[in-house]
């Protein structure tokens, strides 16, 4: 969602007079707590609009009008103008609306907190009821719709022999387009889920039906690479409206494998052994010993349990599973009874989400695999601090880096959600080669290479978004 | 614009005489790419560019393109020039700069196990570096002997090891680029941020040359595999090899690459080398990683083989023909010409795009070969490549293969692949009303148009005048279906090979 938004009514907030003495951060942490005591009245009440109305999409069809009604081309039929020439007669007109009538998704589950600006008075578009997919006769792709939930096209595609190699690190009841547009956080062992995206089937701003990428076929060679670009933020630049993605075939045969630890050392040494052996994973996943217990209830944990899916043929998994024992040395316990947490019914997959969205989650720490166990004992050190059970989910990637999603057992009130998100940004700050990627993090962020590639990033957004519909910037 | 003399003192100033040159010869090398061009092309473009230069800095790369606002002179970013459709020719002379003496390795680090290259640096030379010490690149071009590393992610390559280990795309972390205002920008986030912190990497994929010069990149590495073995399989014929590509995918096989040659490659493959294999349809399956895990693998491939009436090939013919994996068009020297058509098709529909590619090659009467291989679970590369004799008058039009090749694509639900300055006529039926997004996107970096104008997202003529300034892509498009139309017309095939061995024998 509006990423680009927050941080663009970040940086024209510095430069208004009455706020351009606070320093940054101060100035984020008042306008996310929205603190009437810092802020002029004007820009309190830009963070606390909201949209005039919801629609819910039921076809394209509606989507199409109504972007269309809001960048004004419905009213030019008269003139014959298409929407691209009507906005630049606006544009050259200097007519112009005094505050843009924009639209917004709205995440369906979200990991996180809310964007900072919300939509200003425009439409939120609510794609709950827009779940269809399709699986081709022949090849590994399908095609969902945003609406539809992860799981349901997870165990669609299993039905249908395939695999869908991206799934959540934190298993909440995320749609297709939360991928997209929220936060959640779905990867295999191999890549990031844009990896998976081969299309977008969008609305664009002028209204149009727009697909970016080939649905059937990778857009290698096609000039930029507008696909991956935009995808992070992608309902800035268009609606999306369906995703084409890339999946595996079902394995032949399949096992998930589990291993505890008692000690985050040994699990550092091992993580970092295995991402060095080359082996392929569709998933190799980690939860400490709280976010154990809010998966497996009544389990007593151990400090750290893995869990790792194995696939091949039926006569070498043994042999993998015999390399994977290798390079987990150090495990305490090892099981096969398990279950995967993707595998279970769709009833069983949703009692643990709503026990895992309980958590209070600031964002992802991704770090080196090595430093896993530095991660859990600072993260305790966290939450010993502010009087907070804590505990992360984590997976890990072939390129040696984990992806690890702390959550705090706290109520999720905005003063506590910056004020953790805060702690974990200073923790991450003393781990080599660590990163806090959140979008408080995003704003904080002052390094001039960012700034300048964020600047380019919006122009990019103005020039697909000329009429300012999607998520339109906001300045105070 | 400046004189030309004056630019070229300045350019001298900035890199030396010995690093800038204008000598008819240099221009000449410089005015065309791996694609023979008629020389009827230069009635429309200015193919030799005004100077040619070496820069081995960053610093250097950012002089020169501040100078190009004094000299008004555009900027063309060149690697090995190994790209086949124009790419890395100017069409308005201007700078050419060649980033082959950017060739270092700026950092090694084996605990994050990355690696960051200078851009003029090639990924052969690159995996050599990281094979020595013990790690290898995740994948690299099928061309990676002469493709450097900007070259490489500007035509948005895909090559070996993409199968099992996801495309160049992944491998690149970070770039380094010169825009065209002269700033140095890194494209990502220092460290594994997986996307976030706003990540420009993805624009530069497919870029060719036209959003700015890359002089570094940061890549990612894998642990060398313990084992690297080729399989070979024959087939009766090349639908049933690219049906046992698409069969191996679906039954979980992803092994570190497969590729289809035909018959036809082995023909042109004996009359130039005599130990070459025995002509057959053939796939040639490269496993990678653990000893046990190779031996696993190639024991089901074996299994599989016979349902897809596949015949496994001696050892040695497998090891021949992953040891020539990068000497892939050695049949231009049949014919002093050969042009390539560079598709992306999906898998499920590969048998198809084989046959058709073969019927095109019969009835435009040329001599070619195909070539194809999976890129991931859903997408493969057809990449058939035909014979061309540019000194006849027929020579030119096999270019007409390429557009008709790239139109079957389209109608396969894939595209052709890479626009350079011939194939611009694709963008809009590549991406339909997203086409504008690419000159917005190019907009963007590059309001100027500065650096390699004129190309990818249109085609400038050399001339300025309105009205001439540009060719309207449709009119390329109509010019290459009318080359094919006179294939088709043309009364006797080629026979490059006969005329080759008369050649050889008359010797
Ligand atoms: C044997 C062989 C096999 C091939 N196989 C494939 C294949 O499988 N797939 C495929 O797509 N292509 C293939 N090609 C075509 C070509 O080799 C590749 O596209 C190659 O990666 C181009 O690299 P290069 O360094 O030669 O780039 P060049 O041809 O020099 O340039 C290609 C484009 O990149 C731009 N460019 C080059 N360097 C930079 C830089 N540093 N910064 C900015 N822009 C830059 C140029 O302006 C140009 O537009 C093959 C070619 C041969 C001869």
């Amino acid at each position: 969602m509006g990423l680009l938004r927050d941080w663009n009514y970040i940086e024209a907030a510095t430069e208004i007079p009455a706020l351009s003495e606070m320093i940054r951060e101060a100035l984020i942490h008042a306008l996310f707590v929205r603190n009437d005591r810092v802020l002029p009245r004007e820009i309190i009440a830009d963070l606390t609009r909201t949209p005039a109305v919801t629609v819910k999409i039921k076809d394209d069809a509606d989507l199409r009008k109504l972007v269309q009604v809001l960048n004004g081309s419905e009213s030019t039929m008269s003139l014959g103008l298409d929407a691209e020439d009507y906005n630049y007669f606006r544009t050259q007109l200097g007519v112009g609306k005094d505050r843009e009538i924009g639209l917004t998704v709205r995440p369906h589950a979200l990991l996180t907190y809310d964007w900072l600006v919300p939509e200003q008075r425009g439409v939120q578009v609510d794609f709950s009821g827009y779940e269809g997919m399709q699986f081709p006769a022949k090849g590994q792709t399908a095609l969902a719709q945003v609406g539809l939930p992860w799981k349901r096209l997870y165990d669609e595609a299993l039905a249908k022999g395939h695999l869908l190699p991206a799934v959540p690190t934190v298993p909440l009841d995320f749609t297709v387009g939360d991928a997209v547009w929220g936060d959640a956080p779905l990867a295999s062992y191999d890549a990031e889920f844009d990896a998976y995206v081969n299309a977008v089937r969008t609305i664009s701003a002028f209204g149009h039906r727009t697909r970016v990428g080939f649905e059937e076929a990778a857009n290698n060679g096609t000039g930029y690479d507008v696909l991956h670009g935009t995808l992070p933020l992608a309902s800035e630049f268009y609606v999306p409206l369906e995703v084409g993605l890339r999946l595996a075939p079902k394995p032949a045969a399949q096992k998930t494998l589990t291993y505890t630890y008692d000690d985050g050392a040994k699990l550092s040494a091992s993580f970092d052994k295995l991402a060095r052996t080359g082996q392929r994973f569709p998933w190799v996943h980690v939860a400490d010993a709280a976010a154990a217990a809010v998966l497996r209830p009544g389990i007593l944990a151990d400090p750290f349990t893995v869990q790792v899916a194995l696939a091949g043929t039926a006569t070498g998994l043994p042999l993998r599973e015999k390399a994977l024992d290798a390079a987990l040395a150090g495990y305490k316990v090892k099981s096969a009874e398990v279950p995967d947490p993707f595998g279970v019914p769709a009833a069983e997959y949703a009692k643990a989400a709503k026990r895992a969205e309980r958590g209070l989650f600031v964002g992802e720490v991704r770090l080196p695999a090595a430093s896993a166990g530095d991660l859990a004992a600072r993260l305790k050190g966290l939450g010993q601090q502010v009087a907070a059970k804590v505990g992360f989910y984590a997976s890990l990637r072939a390129s040696g880096t984990l992806s690890a999603f702390p959550f705090f057992d706290h109520p999720k009130d905005r003063t506590h959600i910056y004020d953790l998100s805060k702690g974990v940004a200073r923790l991450v700050e003393k781990i080599p080669g660590a990163v806090f990627v959140s979008r408080l993090a995003h704003l904080w962020n002052e390094e001039p290479a960012y700034l300048a590639r964020m600047r380019l990033l919006r122009e990019i957004k103005l020039a697909f978004d000329s009429p300012h519909v999607l998520e339109p910037l906001v300045r105070p | 614009m400046a004189n030309t003399d004056y630019a070229y003192r300045r350019l001298v100033n900035t890199l030396w005489p010995e690093r800038v040159s204008r000598t008819e010869f240099d221009r000449m090398v410089y005015s065309h790419d791996f694609a023979s061009l008629p020389k009827v092309a230069l009635l429309q473009w200015r193919l030799y560019p005004d100077f040619v230069v070496l820069p081995q800095t960053t610093e250097e790369v950012a002089s020169l393109v501040k100078l190009s606002d004094e000299s008004g002179l555009p900027i063309v970013p060149r690697g090995g020039g190994t790209g086949w459709y124009g790419g890395a020719v100017p069409v308005r002379g201007g700078v050419l700069i060649d980033m082959r003496k950017m060739s270092h390795v700026r950092s090694f680090d084996p605990a994050t196990r990355t690696i960051t290259v200078e851009a003029g640096m090639t990924w052969q030379d690159v995996a050599e570096y990281a094979e020595a010490r013990g790690l290898t690149l995740p994948s690299l071009p099928t061309n990676a002997m002469a493709s450097t590393v900007g070259g490489g992610i500007n035509s948005d390559v895909v090559g070996y090891g993409s199968l099992r280990n996801g495309g160049l795309r992944q491998v690149v972390a970070d770039l380094e680029v010169v825009l065209p205002d002269a700033r140095v920008l890194h494209t990502a986030f220092a460290g594994d941020a997986g996307g976030a912190y706003a990540d420009l990497t993805p624009f530069f994929f497919g870029a060719e040359g036209t959003l700015g010069v890359i002089t570094a990149a940061t890549l990612r590495l894998i642990a060398k595999p313990d084992l690297v073995k080729p399989l070979a399989y024959a087939f009766k014929d090349t639908p049933a090899a690219a049906t046992f590509l698409g069969a191996m995918v679906d039954a979980g096989f992803q092994p570190y690459h497969a590729a289809l040659l035909d018959r036809e490659h082995f023909v042109f493959e004996r009359a130039l080398r005599a130990g070459s294999p025995e002509p057959a349809d053939m796939v040639l399956v490269t496993l990678a990683g653990a000893k046990d895990d190779v031996a696993d693998q190639e024991k089901a491939l074996d299994a599989l083989a016979p349902k897809l009436a596949a015949a496994k090939r001696p050892p040695q013919e497998a090891e021949d023909l992953w040891a020539h994996r990068f000497m892939m068009y050695s049949a231009r020297r049949l014919s002093r010409g050969l042009v390539v058509a560079n598709n992306v098709v999906p898998l499920s529909r590969l048998g198809e795009a084989c046959r058709l590619s073969r019927e095109l090659i019969r009835k435009m009467k040329l001599n070619g070969a195909v070539h194809a291989f999976p890129m991931d679970t859903a997408s493969a590369i057809l990449a058939p490549y035909v014979l061309m004799d540019d000194t006849t008058p027929s020579g030119g039009t096999a270019l007409g293969y390429v557009k008709k090749l790239g139109d079957a694509a389209f109608e396969l639900g894939g595209h052709p692949m890479g626009l350079g300055l011939f194939m611009v006529f694709n963008l809009r039926r590549m991406h339909g009303r997203a086409a504008p997004y690419t000159a917005y996107v190019k907009s963007v970096f590059d309001p100027g148009k500065k650096i390699n104008p004129g190309k990818t997202i249109e085609v400038w003529t050399k001339y300025q005048f309105p009205g001439l300034r540009a060719i309207p892509p449709p009119a390329m498009r109509v010019g290459l279906d009318v080359a094919a139309a006179l294939r088709r017309i043309k009364p006797t095939p080629d026979k490059f090979v006969r005329a080759y061995e008369r050649g050889k024998e008359a010797d």
